[in-house]
């Protein structure tokens, strides 16, 4: 029972993240038109240099701001540079090229931090573990990057439901030309719904950087889940972005958990062995390959 | 009494808060040509497209030959004899005019899970497809690119691929939009020809046409059916006027 | 006369335009010299090295006749290339072995592991596709993605296979009469393999097939209209394309002796897929110069740095932005 909940935590704790980028790229893809692959280098990136800040601080706040920021300014720049040249053009331009981005990156970090992975020490007020109830531990960082995920998605709500910014979020994301109509000036606004979801890809980054090790390769493998989530929670839809990362770190985490042991229980330990973990591996993909069979356009598509 | 060639039961389709069409019904008597007239923003794209396969109604039937193919997409209407030209021309850049209506006759030759032979040199297509063109007025034109095309030319070039189907209901989605009075005609005569043999659909502004051509006309307004009748009888017919002839009537 | 890669010098007269028939000889000529070159020049690893390129140019075509033909952005293609190579691994690894695979014992007859590759490769593109054109667009790319992904982390998991570490075939396949250990043959038979594969991949895409699916490409709708299930066609394209890339698996399994899951890797599929867009989308030979280009490239870089990537990733960025034919409409603007 313990297990259950400590793996359900974890679940909701990737859950969060996978959301923070989820909502950047369904929301880039859904208003600008944009397949962009070097999502998971921004992830990166913020990891990188919100470690780094941290590191140099010494305050894990700091590297937080840092992480958000840096990555938030990184993105404007290939936005200005680069993504403002692609909004038009057919996807697999924007594939190449993006994917030439992520070679790009992935080089440079390596030429300025290296190919080992970087620490980052949590502060003492966020180490250790909280006693949630009898036989239970749990570490007080990761209940922290439930905490701050939940008041992003809240805020996001907010945002995308209460102010005009939000409604011409929402507006764009169904009918580009009539928010161009209204003379609002897209290209100041794609900018910065590019900056808002890179900002929180680098928020991502930064937050997971304690829990897993920063280092490069870490953006692609977090690229494909984020795929996963935006497919099967429908894009261009935030609530679809949220559904969909629920659904699938849920998936995926207890999936990790339980399988190998159920693998056991029922095989022999040799299949079992074999093919536990590869079957909890792709798990994620089950569920995709499920949806995608019963409803192509996710669970919460935003309706056009 | 006879079976309608084409019929529409009681069609009713929303986008969010549009009510585009409500409560459309209309019955296609086979070889006649029938004309939708109406205002912009009556439902015409919405009633074709839920002729074609295109939407699916959120309620209400439609016939084909008294089959009801309300569930069937696209591409099964086609085969089962609906042919349509679109307004904003679909044709197949790359090929040339010869290529897209041989794409149409192609269709109608069983599958096309054929790996081998040239399809540019098989004279089962290349035959119906240039009498095709020749139909249309497009004989010299057969082997330009369909982007080299000129805008008239397109629109004739889509009226042709739709023919080239040898459609048993042909649905007309304004062939006549924007072209000059010499062509115009030219499809009238063309659209003549076909009366009897073809059940006709056509849905357009341009009166002179409309009523040179119809064997009945409908009004659309507000997605639904407000008045039917022959030319005469919608020409007269006070409501009518108001609804949508307006000032159409000072030219008719 | 129009530039090469333009759909118009391809589509319009009722016979193949001469041009691209002179470039293919010419290409072949070149292709079919090097062990000559190689010879002369005294360095072998020019033979190895043309192998490589003539694989990687096989797997590239196949990927063109559903991404430049039938314009699916497949981002999975290397899961059949890889499924491919994997299939010649295993048959190998189990007749050394002596272990039976599902009842059978293994082999290394090229007769065998070869078509079996394809027929693999194939059937995994069957299903693949069948899920993934019930999407399209963003979505298909991001889902052969995620496919292809999920196939490889199989594979990753698989310790009996070698997991991480890979496969280690002690010998080439074995064809009656031909000597594949040798470099010139084995090279010479792949070269074989190309001209067929692009001589039948022409022929499919003037086929009444072919042109239903480029056809599709240019308007769904029409062609819907016309009473063609799309989707069907794409979903045949789609097999033949992964059976074809299969096959450039099982070349490449026995080109090195060597499998592993990076063959999987989503990296490969976007390499393949910039051999293509490099060299000309919808033409067949495109990707041909494409893999050239692309290995040459990966070649050279490497030797200038250790980070050549930090090159080749600008070098990307900039031919989307600037080139929009690929190299094949910079040979034909170079012609004019």
């Amino acid at each position: 029972m313990q297990l259950l909940i400590e793996q359900s935590l974890n679940a909701l704790q990737l859950g969060f993240t996978l959301f923070l980028l989820a909502t950047g790229m369904t929301l880039i893809f859904g208003i600008m038109g944009l397949i962009n692959l070097a999502h998971g280098s921004l992830y990166m990136v913020g990891a990188f240099i919100g470690t780094t800040a941290a590191s140099q601080s010494g305050s894990i706040l700091l590297g937080i701001l840092a992480g958000v920021a840096g990555t938030a300014v990184a993105g404007v720049v290939v936005e200005l540079l680069v993504f403002r040249r692609l909004y038009h053009r057919d996807h697999l331009y924007q594939v190449l090229a993006t994917f030439g981005i992520i070679l790009f990156v992935n080089e440079l970090s390596t030429i300025i931090w290296g190919r080992a992975p970087l620490l980052v020490e949590i502060p003492d007020w966020l180490n250790g573990s909280v006693q949630l109830m009898p036989g239970l531990s749990y570490p007080v960082y990761r209940l922290a990057v439930v905490g701050v995920g939940a008041l992003v998605a809240i805020g996001l709500h907010l945002l995308v439901e209460r102010t005009r910014l939000g409604m011409l979020v929402r507006a764009g994301a169904t009918d580009r030309d009539m928010v161009a109509a209204l003379g609002v000036n897209i290209a100041r606004l794609y900018t910065a719904v590019f900056a808002l979801g890179a900002a929180f890809a680098g928020l991502a980054g930064i937050l997971a950087a304690p829990i897993q090790s920063t280092q490069i390769g870490m953006g692609e493998q977090v690229l494909i889940l984020t795929f996963v989530v935006v497919v099967v929670g429908g894009v261009g839809s935030v609530k679809g972005a949220f559904a969909g990362s629920m659904l699938i770190a849920l998936v995926d985490t207890l999936g990790r958990a339980y399988v190998p042991g159920l693998f056991k229980l029922l095989f022999s330990s040799s299949v079992a062995d074999a093919l536990g973990t590869s079957v909890a591996s792709v798990a994620i993909y089950l569920v995709m390959a499920v949806v995608l069979i019963v409803h192509p356009q996710g669970l919460f598509p935003e309706s056009r | 009494m006879k079976q309608a060639a084409l019929s529409l039961r009681e069609l009713r389709k929303s986008f969010g808060s549009l009510l585009a069409t409500n409560g459309l019904s209309l019955d296609l008597m086979p070889g006649e040509l029938h004309a939708i007239i109406g205002p912009n923003g009556a439902g015409k794209s919405t009633m074709i497209g839920q002729i074609t396969g295109e939407i699916r109604p959120d309620m209400g039937r439609v016939l084909m030959g008294g089959r009801d193919v309300t569930d069937w997409p696209v591409e099964r209407r086609a085969l089962h004899g609906l042919g349509r030209s679109f307004q904003i021309t679909q044709l197949v850049h790359g090929f040339t005019a010869e290529d897209n209506v041989a794409m149409a006759v192609q269709g109608r030759q069983g599958h096309s899970f054929r790996f081998w032979g040239n399809a540019r040199g098989d004279v089962r297509l290349r035959t119906p497809a240039r009498q095709a063109l020749a139909t249309a007025g497009l004989a010299g034109r057969a082997d330009t690119l369909v982007e080299d095309l000129s805008h008239g030319e397109m629109r004739q070039l889509e009226l042709a691929v739709a023919l080239a189907m040898n459609p048993s209901v042909l649905i007309l989605d304004e062939p006549m939009a924007g072209m000059g009075a010499a062509d115009s005609q030219q499809v009238v005569d063309i659209l003549r020809q076909l009366k009897g043999s073809v059940t006709i659909l056509l849905v357009e502004h341009d009166m002179d046409a409309v009523f040179a051509l119809a064997d009945r006309i409908s009004v659309l307004v507000a997605g639904r059916i407000v008045g039917s009748g022959t030319v005469d009888e919608v020409r007269n017919d006070t409501k009518v006027r108001e609804a949508y002839l307006g000032e159409e009537a000072v030219h008719a | 006369m129009a530039v090469i890669a333009s759909p118009a010098a391809l589509a319009g007269a009722p016979r193949p335009a001469l041009r691209p028939l002179m470039e293919a000889t010419v290409l072949l000529a070149l292709l079919a010299l090097v062990p000559l070159a190689s010879t002369l020049l005294d360095d072998s690893y020019l033979t190895t090295l043309a192998t490589r390129i003539v694989i990687m140019a096989l797997l590239a075509m196949s990927l063109d006749l559903v991404l430049g033909y039938g314009g699916l952005v497949s981002f999975g293609h290397a899961a059949f290339f890889g499924l491919g190579g994997y299939t010649v691994g295993i048959l190998a690894f189990h007749l050394e072995d002596g272990t039976p695979i599902f009842g059978f014992a293994g082999s290394t007859s090229g007769l065998v592991t070869v078509p079996l590759a394809m027929a693999v490769s194939a059937l995994a593109a069957l299903v693949i596709g069948f899920l993934s054109l019930r999407t399209r667009g963003v979505h298909f790319i991001m889902i052969t993605l995620a496919f292809a992904q999920m196939i490889f982390f199989v594979f990753v998991g698989l310790k009996y296979y070698g997991g991480d570490d890979g496969l280690i075939l002690t010998a080439r396949n074995m064809v009656p009469g031909v000597d594949l250990t040798d470099p010139t043959s084995f090279y010479y038979a792949c070269l074989f393999v190309l001209v067929l594969v692009f001589l039948g991949l022409k022929r499919l895409t003037y086929s009444r097939f072919g042109m239903v699916l480029r056809g599709s490409k240019m308007s769904e709708r029409r062609m819907r209209a016309l009473g063609y299930n799309v989707t069907h066609y794409r979903l045949v394209a789609f097999v033949i394309s992964g059976a074809l890339a299969g096959l450039a698996g099982a070349l490449a399994a026995n080109e090195a002796r060597f499998v592993s899951p990076e063959m999987l890797s989503w990296m490969r599929s976007g390499e393949v897929i910039i051999m293509v867009v490099l060299g000309g989308v919808g033409t067949l030979i495109g990707p041909i110069l494409g893999a050239a280009a692309f290995v040459l490239l990966e070649m050279g870089l490497s030797d200038l740095t250790e980070h050549w990537m930090l090159i080749l990733g600008p070098i990307l960025v900039l031919v989307v932005l600037l080139l929009e034919g690929g190299l094949l409409s910079l040979l034909g603007k170079v012609r004019r």
